[in-house]
């Protein structure tokens, strides 16, 4: 349990993990069009009044996208914003749509895979923000 | 200028797409395996009998899916998406003034649409361009994940058609126009593989080889690793 | 996960005959993975039971609402602010979130509209197999990681009976026996020693409904430690 205070980013060991699944993440990501069809499909983005943060391809380019244009060069408060991204704003039900076939889900799975490599992890509950009252 | 567009730069470009679009497919096969479809033997003993499905129930179910895809929901994106890429393929294959250069370098004599019709469907890519373009800074959920390569992407498929569609009208000066026009069109052609425009290989490959829900194929692949 | 089916249709109508506005719950956890009561499987479900019920002019009106799961207060809270204005509500979740939704809310009529069949896995897409009965006293340990409860005909913790023909079992030539597989995957293992002792029969207490408290929550619930 000592890793869990450390602070810092490692970049090489990101960049490391990215480049393991570089070509057919790569191919997957320049894949989308960028349509926001996979939207719908995704029970959260209803539920929460159509917020683009839900929507399936947000949740990828804002994530994963994000890490390979910077190659990993990314500050630990963009990892906590993905993390709200990858964990609260997704429950890897697996069933978001894509015109194009992307495997959203995957790729979901892959980038909480690199936050996990930092010492984010998900939280409990999801909701993580919301008020006692908010639950109650 | 124009001639070396339309002559050396043109064959090149040509290969270049051909050969990157391979490539692109090749990739695609080297990224995922085929799939070992496990078998299941369905025993009396072990599953439950099969419900009987009366077929007004098959039909409600088909109609229930149908309601609920794409194609109902968004009705003019998808039109529209249709038309978009139709016209994308058809305008500059079918036009008789391309087949002609063809014929005249030599090779075969394609089928060719009256021009009328070829500058309708040029219209319709514009219309349709539009129409995405607009959709894509109006509306939040599309401005959200737009990067500028999205309207790169879409600049880059549209050009050939605008600079043809004002080069037909001899809007502008001809010279200028037609010379972008064939420039628009090399570019487009060496793009086509290795930018989103390649999406096109993803998509079929995707959608009628790779298990999934949405698989439209036998869905005898998967991801290599 | 928890596996589920859904319901016949006709069954789903019986249940909801003469309630005129029903909101139907949909499950972002197990259901949804299985293909079973998803956002995708309500809203199909809903255009069905409108299309059917329009076809025989019966008044009806239903609207979906999909949660992240049904099995926790935080998530079907979001469902107060609606709840109000149905008749009934239908749950597309496992039995325990239908269950968790009549409480929450018992003044109106929860029905399921999934079948929950088991604890299992996904072997591939559309195809799920079980792997656990919830028996409470898990022997994987010694049975080289294969669950002769749910496996076994019999349900044998000391095997196998006489009875396998080859490989298979004696109820069925698809059905592979538990007992032998065990034997195999023990013997690769060099761990048969693990069932040579014979293992004492299951603990079979009252049946009454299961609850874990985990240890460090026991002060947090527990009033009386016996």
């Amino acid at each position: 349990m000592t890793h869990i205070a450390k602070k810092t980013v490692d970049s090489s060991r990101i960049r490391e993990i990215l480049d393991g699944k570089k070509a057919r993440m790569k191919t997957c990501l320049q894949a989308c069009a960028a349509c926001s069809l996979c939207a719908d499909s995704c029970f959260m983005f209803n539920g929460k009044d159509g917020d683009p943060q839900y929507m399936p391809s947000y949740k990828v380019i804002k994530t994963l996208g994000r890490l390979y244009r910077k190659r990993g060069n990314v500050s630990r408060a963009e990892l906590e914003r993905m993390q709200q991204l990858l964990w609260r704003n997704c429950v890897l039900c697996g069933r978001c749509y894509c015109p194009f076939g992307i495997d959203i889900p995957n790729m979901i799975a892959f980038a909480r895979g690199i936050l996990r490599s930092q010492g984010i992890y998900g939280v409990f509950p999801h909701t993580s923000g919301s008020t006692e009252a908010e639950l109650q | 200028m124009y001639d070396l567009l339309r002559g050396p730069v043109f064959w090149v470009s040509a290969a270049v797409c051909v050969c990157g679009l391979i490539f692109r497919t090749i990739q695609m096969f080297r990224l995922t395996r085929a799939k070992i479809i496990p078998e299941c033997r369905l025993s009396p003993a072990r599953n439950t009998p099969a419900r009987q499905v009366s077929d007004e129930e098959r039909r409600l179910d088909m109609v229930a899916r149908f309601r609920n895809s794409v194609i109902w929901r968004h009705p003019v994106v998808v039109a529209v998406s249709a038309v978009f890429h139709v016209c994308l393929f058809a305008a500059p294959i079918l036009l008789v003034a391309h087949n002609m250069m063809i014929a005249q370098a030599g090779w075969v004599a394609l089928p060719s649409v009256p021009d009328w019709f070829a500058d309708l469907m040029t219209i319709a890519v514009l219309v349709c361009a539009v129409f995405l373009l607009v959709r894509r800074i109006a509306l939040p959920k599309v401005a959200a994940i737009s990067s500028p390569v999205d309207y790169c992407v879409l600049l880059l498929a549209v050009m050939p058609f605008l600079t043809g569609f004002l080069a037909y009208h001899q809007l502008f000066d001809y010279k200028t126009v037609i010379t972008l026009h064939a420039l628009a069109g090399d570019l487009l052609l060496i793009a086509l593989p290795f930018t989103k425009v390649g999406h096109m290989v993803f998509f079929f490959f995707s959608r009628l080889t790779m298990a999934g829900e949405f698989c439209m194929g036998r869905g005898r692949r998967t991801w290599a690793a | 996960m928890v596996i589920a089916e859904i319901k016949p249709l006709d069954e789903i109508k019986q249940l909801l005959g003469g309630y005129r506005k029903v909101l139907n719950t949909g499950c972002g956890g197990c259901t949804s993975v299985c293909l079973a009561g998803g956002q995708k499987e309500v809203d199909i479900l809903n255009t069905k039971l409108s299309l059917s019920f329009k076809a025989e002019n019966v008044p009806f009106e239903i609207d979906g609402f999909t949660v992240e799961r049904q099995c926790e207060i935080q998530f079907i809270s979001e469902l107060d602010r609606m709840v109000g204005k149905y008749d009934a509500i239908l749950s597309m979740a496992c039995g325990a979130g239908v269950q968790f939704l009549a409480e929450r809310y018992p003044d109106k009529p929860v029905f399921p509209g999934v079948n929950s069949t088991f604890v299992g896995v996904n072997k591939d897409i559309g195809w799920y197999e079980e792997r656990c009965k919830c028996c409470g006293d898990c022997v994987l340990g010694f049975t080289g990681g294969i669950c002769p409860v749910s496996m076994c005909a019999k349900s044998l913790f000391n095997g196998p009976c006489g009875g396998p023909q080859g490989e298979s079992c004696e109820v069925s030539k698809d059905i592979p026996c538990a007992w032998v597989a065990i034997h195999k995957r023990l013997k690769a293992q060099n761990r048969l020693d693990n069932i040579k002792a014979i293992h004492g029969p299951r603990e079979w207490r009252d049946q009454v409904q299961g609850r874990i408290i985990l240890e460090p929550y026991k002060a947090r619930y527990v009033k009386n430690t016996e």
